[in-house]
């Protein structure tokens, strides 16, 4: 592993920043994604350039630990590369980071991926689909169009860094489909995502404004409806206050700026909050509410066109920030982690006021910055890998705090994360999250739905589907935790961590081969993908499926179709132990000959591919990512 | 104590326990590297016993976990007037001891009215939440125990020492009143990246009396620290049975026997990266049990189909199934119980199952409807299936939680708090009594004796420790006294409740290091 105590000088931020912003168009460092709804009607479009001016590469000079492995060498690197910060690899995506601007280094290609428009929102997804409707199919009530939306975004982007770093971002600030219980729901988590996928290249700041306001949220963590104290007894609800802290900015235990916890004199760690912090916190957060003020109310049409008893809100409050109630806002004081909020403070300002004071606590660079290394990169980041990603995040280079873009390009570009000598490592890497296996499956080989329909229902299921699915984790600790130590295990005697390995173990492991055997050969089954709606009893059929027409190209050669999976799916990375495994049994079991029926002819070519597809999935070479 | 790990923790420590050494050891020659779950009878070998099992008889412990931190003030319902006069009051009850805010009408908690053998001091009184109407009978008909208060503590602890400043002579255990750390304290005594639980410790020690170690510890909800031992590891099935893996174990794979073959090649290889060799040794255990605990479930004593429904898991209707994942685990638990021949006949066994959905900051008043009703149901069907099975007295089921909650209100729930009321149901319970101390109702803030256990909004300070409520079932169990406490014992904590009496300085507080929920062992 590359250790380095060094961080990457000012200098060396401070030009990488100037690229940035030379590829946001000259936006202003922090916002320049909104967070919300600002996706353009051109849909999923983005040729690489992007916005208005043309990208000039700016040299990110190398600093100590940083930059010092500034080009892909090879295809495979580029392949390791992309295949880190974005859902999956193509060949025109490897080529064009080998080639960008003559030169193709990862500082230029990453200024290309942050400069790629916001392709259309999962919101305006949902309602180009007609799930806005209002009638006997109920969707205001129902949540398998967020799923549907989900996979989607997630199949079909073309902004495939930007909805990478919103799904790791959705594995931190955790908001989970599986307990919402409100009208709209899916809208509501359908802006969750479009908050999360809007200020992935912004500012974090905005983004923990956007996500503590955000009707999901909100709801998730009951900030909507949260009352002020009433004097008999009645407090306010705690705990949107305590995950906060807890999960989303600053963590139990303070952290120096490498991420290692302090030890206090005692030697006992020292934690970063008490309850009464907690419960002080907590009335910061009342009188909020989902924003309804335009009074609209929608009736529900029944089949014959006739109106229902009941009406609804309209579905606009999912797209607006929380409202405050000042009435319902408590007007005591409220003291945490040293800041005081004076008695009367009106809601938005002690809003701001806290969300700065968590936001500027420096518990944030090195806790936040820790987990994205560990969604993006590898499960064990050495301390200086954490301290030079933190010091991005404290200071882009140019002054500003909590800038992503800085962040990711920290990451990514990371001496830890490019040395390719790290993926010859026996520890370095982390194992690849199953809806990211999945997802990247699809895209590699050219999914496609009928009728853009994308009816996939969640994959949660540890038996057999995923025992993961976007999100719907299980509760707001996320589907497993950044400290998860694999108990009986050679991590366990070592006490690394292997956050993923919380969801593995012996159902979960068939849960996912099993359904990968079919999903690869067979595709999804769905309803009638020529309607919006789901009815009862209907027969599924397969409507989403690979067509794997490059592989198919390469059947009649199993190394080479070997070649080429081990490339866009493992970077490279399958031993050659295990590719000659797979060529022998691939080269082994015979492709019908030309004299048979055509039908055979293919369904053999296709059985071939697919085998090579599930082999190489199945692999341990391609489940852990180095 | 907690944020350095105990001795037997570390593993650069040199173990001087023989005993404990050889298990480590095993352990390794085990589970690396091996195709099928290996037999190795230790007390073959041998070694000599640290547990008991004195007719050779079959014993199980069951952990039910609560996640999210169960209400325990609408759990087990304080009921006498006073109390219920109180409770009714801090949570926002109507006029006329009737339901509002959040607490519970006392009419409707009549029928579940718990009638212990001995009352409680004080005029004292509980009824368990109106949904609990099966646990209730059992309570009553002496199946069931209550431990009241018991929650994660390192040393006995009074109010003013926990609003005190010397955390070195009075330390507190950490991350209090954090979801994930909680539910690690009570499994394992140490926070979030902890790698043994108690249960798997226990689990350590019962290896000698299964031919089939792998069959110890077994899951049937996700991965939990709780089973996971020095030797012993946790063992998962699906609430289906086990899973198989149809592309290693299928004829054919897309057509092919070569492509089949190649899967079981690769998915179990010994690999030299430490990720990729842990997750296909996960792989290769599933495979080689699969064919196993498929073969258990299957057998005659296990096997309940619909077309064949097995009396002995009637129990389990379909009502009690409804929308109940942990009426879905315990009874593969009852089969497995049931089935156990096929898995080598382990003399003993520790279970792990759950229930989310208990962390009801909103609309308490209607989820923990919905959650007691599973409890109930899954509880008392298995209890009544352990009966006709005739194990009713060889299996032992205890409730565990995050934590207890707020006794105020937030408005329409409450939040998070720290000691909580617990369950232990079995043949063997000596039950229809509570154990522990009744708590004051209370949330105030002054010197007076009713308000001192409770560290704010009714966060009860708990007056029984996790430590004492563990020792008190591994020993049930056959842990014998010397593998529970000291620098090798399962119990890091548990010599700090060494049978202390109660005195002015406990707060009049007795910590027994048995609590006399169990039987005899």
């Amino acid at each position: 592993m590359v250790e380095n105590s060094t961080l990457p000088t000012p200098a060396a931020l401070s030009v990488l920043a100037a690229a940035l912003l030379a590829a946001c168009g000259g936006g202003g460092g922090g916002d320049a994604a909104s967070g919300t709804n600002t996706g353009d009607d051109s849909g999923t479009g983005g040729n690489g350039t992007g916005g208005a001016l043309p990208l000039q590469e700016i040299p990110v000079p190398a600093a100590p630990g940083f930059n010092n492995f500034p080009q892909a060498a090879s295809n495979e690197e580029a392949a390791r590369f992309i295949l880190q910060s974005q859902l999956s690899a193509s060949d025109e995506e490897i080529a064009a980071l080998r080639t960008s601007a003559g030169t193709g280094t990862y500082a230029l290609y990453l200024q290309k991926q942050f400069a790629k428009p916001v392709g259309q929102t999962g919101w305006q997804w949902l309602e180009q689909r007609g799930y806005g409707a209002a009638d006997k199919y109920r969707y205001f009530f129902g949540k398998a169009q967020a799923d549907f939306m989900l996979w989607n975004q997630l199949f079909t982007a073309q902004d495939s860094m930007r909805k990478r770093c919103a799904l790791a971002l959705s594995e931190f600030f955790v908001a989970s489909l599986e307990s919402a219980e409100f009208d709209w729901r899916s809208h509501g988590f359908a802006q969750y995502w479009d908050i999360l996928v809007g200020n992935a290249f912004g500012n974090f700041r905005k983004l923990l404004e956007d996500v503590t306001l955000s009707p999901a949220m909100g709801y998730y963590l009951n900030t909507k409806g949260n009352q002020k104290e009433d004097g008999r007894g009645r407090l306010p609800d705690e705990n949107y206050a305590r995950e906060v802290m807890q999960l989303f900015t600053i963590g139990l235990v303070k952290l120096s700026l490498d991420g290692t916890e302090q030890i206090g004199p005692d030697g006992k760690k020292l934690e970063s909050y008490t309850q009464d912090d907690v419960t002080n916190l907590a009335r910061v957060f009342t009188g909020y509410d989902f924003d309804t003020s335009d009074g609209v109310r929608v009736p529900v049409l029944r089949a014959d066109g006739s109106a229902e008893s009941y009406t609804l809100p309209s579905r606009a409050f999912t797209q607006k920030p929380m409202s405050l109630k000042p009435e319902r806002h408590s007007p005591l004081a409220a003291s945490f982690l040293g800041t005081t909020i004076a008695a009367g403070t009106p809601g938005p300002a002690a809003l701001q006021t806290a969300l700065d004071t968590l936001f500027n606590h420096p518990n944030v660079g090195p806790f936040f910055g820790k987990q994205m290394v560990q969604r993006l990169v590898t499960s064990n980041p050495s301390p200086a890998y954490v301290a030079r990603v933190a010091a991005a995040f404290n200071n882009d280079g140019k002054g500003v705090r909590g800038n992503l873009q800085a962040v990711w390009a920290a990451i990514f570009l990371d001496d830890e994360a490019r040395n390719p000598q790290n993926q010859s490592s026996t520890s370095f890497g982390k194992l690849r999250e199953p809806m990211l296996r999945f997802v990247q499956w699809g895209r590699s080989f050219g999914i496609k739905s009928v009728g853009d329909s994308w009816k996939m229902f969640d994959t949660s299921a540890a038996a057999d589907r995923l025992a993961q699915s976007p999100l719907h984790a299980p509760s707001v600790f996320n589907f497993f935790r950044p400290g998860f130590v694999p108990p009986n295990t050679a991590l366990a005697s070592t006490k690394s961590t292997a956050p993923e390995f919380q969801i593995v173990n012996e159902t979960t492991v068939g849960g996912y081969l099993n359904y990968m055997k079919d999903v690869i050969r067979y595709g999804i089954f769905t309803g009638d993908p020529l309607v919006p709606h789901l009815t009862n009893g209907e027969k599924y059929t397969s409507t989403i499926n690979a067509t794997y027409l490059k592989e198919l190209a390469l059947v009649a050669d199993p190394a080479a179709l070997v070649r080429r999976l081990n490339l866009l799916l493992c970077a490279g990375q399958m031993s050659a132990a295990t590719q000659n495994i797979i060529t022998t049994a691939l080269a082994g079991t015979a492709l019908r000959p030309a004299t048979d029926k055509p039908e055979d002819i293919a369904n053999s070519r296709l059985d071939r591919v697919c085998a090579g597809v599930l082999l190489t999935m199945a692999s341990a070479d391609y489940l852990v990512q180095k | 104590m907690y944020l350095t790990p105990p001795l037997k923790r570390s593993p650069n420590q040199p173990d001087d326990d023989s005993r404990r050494t050889f298990l480590r050891r095993s352990a390794q020659l085990t589970f690396t590297g091996m195709a099928l779950p290996t037999l190795l009878n230790l007390s073959a070998m041998g070694q000599a016993a640290a547990m008991v099992a004195p007719d050779g008889s079959y014993k199980a412990l069951v952990c039910v976990f609560m996640y999210g931190g169960n209400d325990y003030a609408n759990t087990v319902v304080t009921y006498d007037d006073p109390s219920y006069n109180l409770y009714s009051t801090i949570r926002g009850g109507g006029a006329g001891q009737t339901a509002g805010g959040i607490a519970l009408a006392k009419a409707a908690l009549t029928p579940t009215l718990l009638t212990p053998t001995t009352a409680l001091p004080d005029g004292r009184q509980y009824a368990f939440h109106p949904s609990m109407t099966g646990l209730a009978a059992l309570f009553n008909a002496g199946k069931v125990a209550v431990q009241l208060n018991v929650g994660p503590l390192v040393k006995p602890m009074t109010k003013a020492q926990y609003k005190g400043t010397d955390r070195t002579q009075f330390p507190v255990p950490p991350k209090l009143f954090s979801h994930n750390d909680q539910q690690s304290l009570w499994q394992s005594s140490s926070p979030e990246g902890s790698t043994i639980g108690w249960g798997g410790n226990v689990g350590d020690l019962a290896l000698q009396f299964n031919s089939n170690r792998l069959f110890t510890c077994i899951s049937v909800t996700g991965n939990a620290v709780f089973l996971a031992g020095d030797a012993a590891l946790s063992y998962q099935v699906s609430s289906g049975g086990a899973v198989k893996i149809k592309a290693a174990t299928d004829q054919y794979t897309y057509g092919s026997t070569l492509v089949k073959n190649a899967m079981l090649a690769i998915t179990q290889q010994t690999r030299s990266h430490v990720l990729e060799n842990e997750y296909n040794k996960v792989t290769q255990r599933a495979i080689g049990a699969e064919l196993l605990v498929t073969a258990a479930l299957t057998s005659a004593a296990a096997v309940d189909t619909t077309a064949a429904p097995n009396p002995n898991f009637a129990p389990f209707n379909a009502e009690v199934l409804r929308d109940n994942s942990l009426a879905s685990q315990l009874k593969i638990v009852a089969r497995l119980i049931a089935g156990r021949g096929a898995l080598g006949s382990p003399k003993r066994q520790v279970f792990f199952v759950s229930l989310g959905g208990f962390d009801l900051h909103d609309d308490l008043v209607v989820n923990h409807v919905r959650n007691m009703r599973r409890v109930n149901d899954a509880m008392t069907a298995f209890y009544q299936s352990t009966e006709l099975l005739g194990v009713a007295s060889s299996v032992t089921t205890f409730t565990a939680s995050d934590f207890g909650r707020t006794l105020s209100s937030n408005g329409d729930g409450s939040d998070h708090g720290w000691g909580s009321h617990h369950l232990v149901m079995g043949g063997a319970v000596k039950g229809a009594a509570f154990y522990g101390t009744a708590p004051p109702v209370s949330t105030s803030e002054t010197t007076a004796a009713a308000d001192q256990w409770h560290v704010g909004q009714g966060r009860l300070l708990p007056t029984t420790s996790v430590d004492q409520y563990a020792a008190t079932l591994a020993t049930w169990f056959g842990v014998e006294e010397a593998e529970l406490s000291g620098a090798n014992g399962i119990l890091p904590n548990l010599a700090n409740f060494n049978n202390l009496p109660a005195s002015a300085a406990t707060g009049n507080i007795a910590y027994p290091r048995n609590l006399g929920f169990m039987n005899a062992p």
